[in-house]
């Protein structure tokens, strides 16, 4: 009992602990922000990945897979797929509507051809078509006036979903957010036409290269569409390179849809046709297939697996000889698709998460100098608690008490204070990529112009050095940061370009959390043990005679 | 003669005093004493002996002063009676009650020195950061891992103890808010408060005025004229005057008394 009045008492009642604790608490800050915000982004780059291309990948060669509308059905039919689309996935050039004049810019593209209905069931594509109008009253609230999005009808999100301009019947193409220039981010997350530049409505030329299924490359062949949409996945890549196109019109373009075959080896008839030996199927290059609910991907990828040896089986029996499916395709699911990318952003995380805890010895080395000076002074009082009866163990447990607390308190400040900078880590990362407020330039100045003159008093007028040590320090640093917000430009720290993502990920990471608390404290022990041994084998007459 | 001592915090100190009076201090047989106890300190390779076999005896109910220079010894015969330090190893023995507390365990040391005897000394050894009635009730608080009922009694018995030391209206003070006197008497109540038998003073107004110092003689004659057995360090004759018998100490041994 006495251990808690005293342990709690010297943490009350002096300015070092305090120091202790901000130590604990930046140390645990620090770990649970870098932690949560790389788990946060592998959290996203996998959910992203799950929402933007099933939970199992088909990829075949160039040539493509043949009758894939009969393999689509016998996919469907299976216990584990919930829904199948086939994708072609191709690279392409945009030629986009901008600037005015007769020279446009050129766009590179990754172009996926998509049947949009069964598209938008396997993937989350119908929740990232970004132009439509608010759902309902509270979006209507949530959105700033000068959104565009408020004058929206129906009709823009029906033809988004359809790939269709509805006022012309035309196919149209949708293309991700940021292939335009057109499109300036806001603060809220929205965006804003830049230079008049609103992309609905404009045409687009798209150019693609044939690859025959032996791999010759035919003459480049495009095709003009409307913009009728665009889409925000939120991953930057994809973003800023992705259109989508109806399917039928991407066969046509990349000659993969139904043809007659000719024998071109024999003699031309009379009429100078040479002799038709059938049809060549329709081919796509990925098909791309959502699991049922509950459905672990790689059960579901099994099953798929089966289900391509048995639609090769039954190509294989076919008379005609024409659309052979080939033998061997990718089968993987969302997970193995995107371990190139997660594999290192894991192993990263793991190596900051190492590094980043050697910042509780460096805790533990703090507390363990500042409580080797405190039990030095508390020698006496020491002395004094062994001459009314306390143990050897209840000296030391006051000192391990008072670790602990300081391990406490000082963790939980660093969840706190982690807590608040991971929630608003885009708010602050936006507010640093601005120029600084005049207002925070002017006010630290001033505070620095009243630290000079507090400094001044403590040292000239009162003489008393280490007040006017304290506020020359602080004189210099208010100094230093009003010349660096002077300085200030604004600094791009998280670039979309290179983090994948156009948001920094803003979750803590608790589970995470939990262990770096533990973390700090167990460390916070361990650094007041010695000096709490030290303290136990304190000699009372040495202690009270001359402590 | 088997004798009632309270030895738990909450019983008042008056109905304390009468079942420690004792019949006759000179019959009674000694409740504490020392028997050729040796003490040698060691500061490196110089070896300094401060005791050379001092003994004393201390009936039950009496007032013994120990007279005596500086470096006499008298501060280490009285850390060795309250058992903050040990003679050396196999050379005399310390006796509280008729047992050896010097050749227990440290735990029964602990608990020997949080419930049998108490301690004042010259300079009040306070803790700062507690306040009067905290640092008066600290021994009871000390000893138990489950003692709320303990320390509710420890702070009752504090009260009791600081309100006759006229200090009641300071409860709530910190130490460094006091004066000399007063510090002194919240560390007779902090001596007090868990009912010891013997009360251990080492130079109790060594750093205080004569008129504060008598006061705080008075504080212990009235404890002592309870019943309570005191043994009482001083340089000054004129405190050693108080007691009803002086001891002298010289180069480390009893030379009277």
């Amino acid at each position: 009992m006495y251990a808690a009045l005293l342990s709690n008492r010297y943490l009350t009642s002096r300015v070092i602990p305090l120091i202790a604790v901000g130590a604990v608490a930046l140390c645990v800050a620090l770990v649970i922000i870098v932690v949560s915000v790389m788990s946060g982004f592998l959290d996203m780059l996998k959910a992203s990945g799950r929402t933007l291309i099933g939970d199992v990948i088909v990829s075949s060669g160039i040539g493509g897979i043949p009758h894939y509308d009969e393999w689509l059905a016998d996919l469907r039919a299976l216990p584990e797929v919930e829904e199948a689309t086939p994708v072609i996935d191709t690279l392409g050039l945009l030629r986009m509507p901008y600037p005015s004049g007769p020279s446009k810019e050129i766009a590179p593209v990754q172009v996926w051809a998509i049947e949009p209905a069964s598209f938008a069931r396997v993937t989350a594509y119908g929740e990232k078509v970004w132009w439509r109008p608010p759902a309902d009253d509270a979006a209507r609230e949530a959105m700033l006036p000068d959104d565009p999005r408020l004058r929206m009808d129906g009709s823009i999100l029906r033809d988004g979903l359809t790939l269709t301009q509805g006022a012309t019947g035309k196919p149209g193409i949708v293309m991700g957010m940021h292939v335009s220039v057109g499109n300036a981010r806001q603060s809220d997350g929205s965006y804003r036409p830049r230079f008049g530049w609103f992309m609905p409505g404009e045409e687009v030329t798209l150019t693609v290269v044939p690859v025959s299924e032996s791999g010759t490359i035919s003459e480049p062949r495009d095709a003009t569409f409307p913009i009728v949409n665009e889409v925000f996945s939120g991953v930057y890549d994809v973003d800023k390179s992705r259109v989508f196109i109806p399917l039928a019109q991407a066969q046509q373009l990349l000659r993969l849809d139904a043809a007659p075959l000719y024998d071109t080896t024999a003699e031309p008839d009379a009429e100078g046709n040479l002799p038709l030996l059938g049809t060549t199927p329709a081919r796509v290059t990925k098909v791309l297939i959502r699991a049922k609910p509950g459905v672990d991907a790689l059960a579901a990828r099994d099953a798929v697996e089966a289900s391509w040896d048995a639609f090769v089986a039954k190509a294989a029996r076919r008379s005609d000889r024409l659309g052979r499916p080939p033998e061997r395709v990718s089968i993987l699911t969302w997970e193995q698709q995107l371990r190139d990318l997660i594999g290192p952003v894991e192993k990263e995380r793991e190596m900051m998460r190492i590094l980043f805890s050697i910042i509780y010895i460096v805790c533990a080395g703090l507390i363990l100098s500042i409580f080797w000076s405190i039990v030095i002074e508390k020698t006496r009082d020491i002395g004094i608690l062994r001459s009314v009866g306390a143990s050897r163990l209840g000296i030391l447990w006051i000192f391990l008490r008072y670790g602990l607390a300081i391990g406490v308190v000082g963790s939980l400040a660093g969840v706190g204070i982690a807590w608040v900078v991971v929630d608003n880590i885009n708010l602050i990362h936006e507010a640093i990529g601005r120029d600084a407020p005049r207002a925070a330039w002017i006010t630290t100045c001033a505070l620095s112009v009243l630290s000079v003159v507090m400094a001044l008093r403590s040292l000239v007028w009162r003489g008393r050095l280490l007040p006017g040590l304290l506020w020359t320090i602080a004189t210099v640093t208010l100094g230093i940061i009003t010349l660096a917000l002077l300085g200030h430009r604004g600094t791009l720290i998280w670039d979309p370009s290179v983090y994948y993502f156009s948001r920094i990920p803003s979750q803590v990471d608790w589970f995470n959390a939990a262990i770096t608390v533990g973390g700090g404290i167990v460390f916070s022990v361990i650094g007041a043990a010695i000096p709490a041994a030290k303290a136990a084998d304190v000699d009372p007459v040495e202690a009270l005679r001359y402590g | 003669m088997a004798e009632a001592t309270p030895s738990h915090p909450g019983e008042s100190l008056r109905d304390a005093g009468r079942s420690r009076r004792p019949p006759s201090a000179a019959t009674a047989p000694p409740i504490l004493a020392a028997h050729e106890v040796h003490r040698t300190y060691r500061f490196g390779q110089i070896e300094v002996p401060v005791l050379r076999g001092a003994s004393i005896a201390i009936g039950r109910g009496e007032w013994v002063a120990i007279l005596g220079q500086s470096g006499s010894g008298k501060s280490t015969l009285m850390h060795l009676l309250g058992g903050l330090d040990r003679p050396d190893a196999g050379r005399g023995t310390i006796e509280f009650d008729g047992r050896a507390v010097n050749l227990g365990a440290g735990r029964s040391l602990d608990r020997y020195r949080n419930r049998d005897v108490g301690f004042v000394f010259q300079f009040y050894h306070l803790l700062p950061e507690l306040s009067v009635l905290e640092n008066a009730c600290l021994p009871g608080l000390v000893g138990g891992w489950f003692g709320h009922a303990r320390a509710a009694a420890a702070r009752r018995r504090a009260g009791e103890l600081l309100e006759q030391a006229g200090l009641s209206h300071r409860l709530r003070h910190r130490p460094a808010e006091l004066s000399g006197g007063e510090r002194q008497r919240v560390a007779i109540a902090r001596a007090l408060v868990n009912g010891p038998r013997v009360l251990l003073a080492d130079e109790p107004t060594g750093n205080l005025d004569a008129t504060t110092g008598a006061s705080i003689l008075d504080l212990i004659a009235a404890q002592h004229a309870e019943g309570l057995t005191v043994a009482m360090v001083t340089h000054d004759s004129s405190v050693a005057a108080r007691a009803q018998r002086v001891v002298h100490l010289r180069d480390g041994q009893v030379v009277d008394g």
